[in-house]
């Protein structure tokens, strides 16, 4: 208590009409942080910047050659082809993935495949270079089976390309 | 004593010092501050709109093909979904949760005068039609009267053997009117924008090969075009009131012997009075006719002919309505102005929209050419105007030359930035006396005006229009100012910027704003053209438009734009 007692006495002590200006320091310093409220406030706040979108991926011609190396393998994309149209399968890795059941598929032509329903080597078209399936010898069953398989990638699944066999990238695409 | 007693009797000292030096003025500053936090805080808002949704107002399409962009689309209408095609009509009797039909411009006019249907206190509401005659004088035309006009109008060129049917009139009722009994009467309309030059409206009427016109004395010249274009069957002249006693049915000698004249007013007045008063019933109605335009290009160029179907309009109009946002759409306690001209389809598919909507529609002959908004709202309080994109300029011109001063000037400062911060200024004390002192009066009624939608046309070399100046317009008019996008081949527009979109940018190509997405009735892409090329970066080139508002669903407008950071559309 001494030292509050002496403090009073103290101040009591000091002439008391010593600021009465405007610019004393706790003035300036009242008024620097007015001034930096109002700044604060009327400042326009920064428009908001949202990351931009991930770049469209461009619509492509494969052959059965070009589309062999997106089979997901050394962190490449996973693509198959049904009926000349090729579908990005990528989130569907852990079927169609290396080491996942359908894996035969990636980087290929699976309609054979999936209209017979059968994940099989011999499903493949084993020549890259040449003519694409042409699905001929398919029975009614089975083409309903992959028109059924196409309806659910094309739900799915994004179409970013075509596949046409060797010789024919040049050919203007066939509308449906 | 300690170091950290001598620390804090040093403090001690120093804080009494400071605050011993309190005194009068140290008081006056710490109740401006007060206030100042107590301001901000009472008068704190939130944006009309998430900020998120004006960073980023179009969806591209996942894959691109080589040399083009991804397909760029209005947020509205995602991808994987049909784009917006139609008015959703529903048939009486229909049930309530069927898909309704597109609808055609007979459905609007059927709209316009049954009313609201939807259940509420505007229930069985119609708008009114009106039209300004110069400064003060307004006329309102009961509906009634109208259907009896379009029927009987429909009846007569049809029966006079008409088929394509020109309309050369400035904005009217009777425009309109005429579009309706085209379209109920299965005439082909051709609308021609008004005001042109002697071989241009020759030129327009052979290449559409239209047999009848619609058109006004004094503006159309009968004997020039009765000798060049022997096509001509029909002419129905729209008197005025001021000359309806001459007699327009006396074809002049030696000229347009063929061609069959009546006007307006004597196939109206001399029908009985109990005809033409139902309109040609829904069922087992015909296929809905196609509709012809021409495109004004700059001056010295020749119109484009684009010819229109019936579902192109609709979902043109359909899009229209769907840029307002539904708690703020047009009903009927708006009034529309159209004070561009009618042979816009951006201001044509406004117009029907309105119609649809039951809001009120105001015609004024003048107001397409009118120098600046306050000439082109006179004598009425519209609360929608579609006006040209020079009037605004002029408007912005004038009334910037008000804003000398410095509070006016330091206000409207504080304004723009309120909208800036995506906030429309629209009560408080500042605002009212910004409202009050510096705002001009477009109408009879100040206030009144909510919406200003404003088009830039490709190729007409249109004033173009910066975002600066539009947010200065939001707030010289009070209204929310939409700039669009329009072309020959689409409907309606390509492209409109939001309603909530305040947004001010510098740095502007060509000082002209961006157009906001694509509408809900169309899909954009831009493809490689000159040296705009497309990468995974930016989105550039030429502006290819799809979509059902879209005049051979697919259009190239010829002209380079981009894609923005927001994803809007801009020219390049």
């Amino acid at each position: 208590m001494d030292y509050v007692q002496q403090r009073v006495a103290q101040e009591a002590a000091k002439d008391g009409g010593a600021s009465s200006g405007f610019f004393t320091p706790l003035n300036l310093i009242l008024l620097a942080v007015v001034f930096y409220t109002t700044f604060s406030f009327l400042k326009p706040k920064t428009p908001l910047a949202i990351p931009k979108e991930e770049p469209a991926v461009v619509f492509r011609t494969f052959t059965p050659r070009t589309l062999l190396p997106y089979n997901g393998e050394n962190n490449q994309p996973v693509y198959l082809a049904v009926r000349g149209r090729v579908f990005d399968v990528t989130r569907g890795r852990n079927f169609y993935g290396p080491g996942g059941p359908y894996a035969n598929f990636a980087g290929r032509d699976a309609s054979r495949g999936l209209a017979k329903g059968s994940f099989d080597e011999d499903m493949l078209t084993k020549d890259l270079d040449g003519p694409l399936d042409t699905l001929a010898d398919l029975t009614r069953d089975e083409l309903e089976a992959m028109a059924g398989w196409e309806e659910r990638f094309q739900e799915k699944y994004l179409v970013v390309g075509r596949l046409v066999a060797v010789g024919d990238e040049d050919k203007e695409e066939t509308k449906e | 004593m300690g170091f950290f007693d001598n620390l804090l009797l040093s403090i001690d000292e120093g804080i009494t010092g400071l605050f011993a030096q309190w005194n009068v003025y140290t008081s006056i500053i710490f109740t401006l501050f007060a206030g100042i936090i107590t301001w901000q805080i009472s008068t704190r808002q939130e944006p009309d709109t998430h900020p998120f949704l004006l960073a980023r107002q179009a969806q591209g399409s996942p894959v691109r093909q080589p040399g083009e962009s991804p397909v760029y689309r209005s947020q509205a209408a995602p991808h994987g979904m049909p784009l917006n095609a139609g008015l959703n009509v529903k048939d009486p009797g229909a049930s309530k949760w069927a898909r309704g039909r597109d609808g055609d411009l007979r459905d609007i006019w059927r709209q316009a005068i049954a009313g609201v249907q939807e259940e509420g206190p505007n229930k069985g509401t119609k708008g009114r039609i009106l039209t300004v005659e110069g400064v003060e004088h307004v006329v309102e035309h009961s509906l009634d009267d109208l259907t009896r006009q379009i029927n009987l109008i429909g009846q007569h060129i049809l029966n006079q053997g008409g088929n394509r049917v020109a309309i050369y009139l400035p904005n009217s009722v009777e425009l309109i009117a005429t579009l309706f009994a085209c379209a109920f009467y299965n005439l082909s309309p051709i609308i021609l924008p008004f005001d042109q030059p002697t071989d241009a409206i020759i030129s327009m009427l052979r290449r559409s090969a239209a047999d009848t016109v619609v058109t006004a004395p004094g503006s159309f010249p009968f004997d020039v075009v009765v000798k060049s274009y022997p096509s001509l069957r029909q002419l129905v002249w729209v008197v005025d009131e001021g000359s309806k006693h001459m007699d327009w049915n006396e074809v002049p000698q030696g000229t347009g012997g063929s061609v069959n004249v009546s006007t307006w007013q004597d196939i109206i007045g001399e029908a009985p009075i109990t005809a033409g008063k139902d309109l040609p019933p829904l069922e087992n109605q015909s296929e809905a006719v196609d509709v012809t335009i021409f495109w004004q290009n700059k001056s010295g160029e020749t119109e484009e002919m684009v010819r229109f179907t019936a579902s192109n309009l609709t979902a043109a109009v359909a899009s229209q309505l769907f840029t307002v946002p539904t708690v703020k759409r047009i009903g009927p306690s708006d009034l529309f102005l159209p004070a561009d001209s009618l042979a816009n389809t951006h201001t044509l598919a406004l117009t029907l929209g309105a119609l649809y909507s039951n809001a009120s529609v105001a015609f004024n002959s003048a107001a397409p050419q009118a120098p600046n908004l306050t000439v082109a709202t006179t004598g009425i309080a519209p609360t929608v105007v579609v006006a040209t994109p020079a009037a605004l300029l002029k408007t912005h011109e004038e009334t910037a030359k008000t804003f000398s001063g410095t509070v006016a000037k330091d206000l409207h400062w504080l304004q723009t930035r309120s909208l800036k911060d995506g906030i429309f200024p629209e009560s408080g004390f500042l605002t009212n006396y910004y409202q009050s002192a510096f705002r001009p009066t477009f109408g009879t009624e100040p206030g009144k005006l909510r919406i200003v939608l404003v088009a830039e046309r490709i190729g007409a070399d249109t004033p173009k229009l910066s975002s600066s100046v539009l947010s200065d317009l939001r707030l010289y008019t009070g209204a929310r100012v939409m700039y669009a996008l329009t072309a020959a081949k689409v409907a309606g527009a390509v492209a409109q910027t939001g309603y909530y979109d305040y947004r001010v940018f510098d740095n502007e190509k060509k000082a002209c704003s961006h157009f906001g997405p694509p509408t809900t009735s169309v899909e954009v892409l831009l493809r490689d053209k000159d040296g705009f090329r497309n990468s995974d970066e930016l989105s550039q080139g030429e502006i290819i438009v799809t979509g059902p508002s879209v005049a051979g669903k697919r259009a190239a407008l010829g002209v380079v734009g981009y894609i923005r950071d927001d994803n809007t559309l801009a020219y390049a």
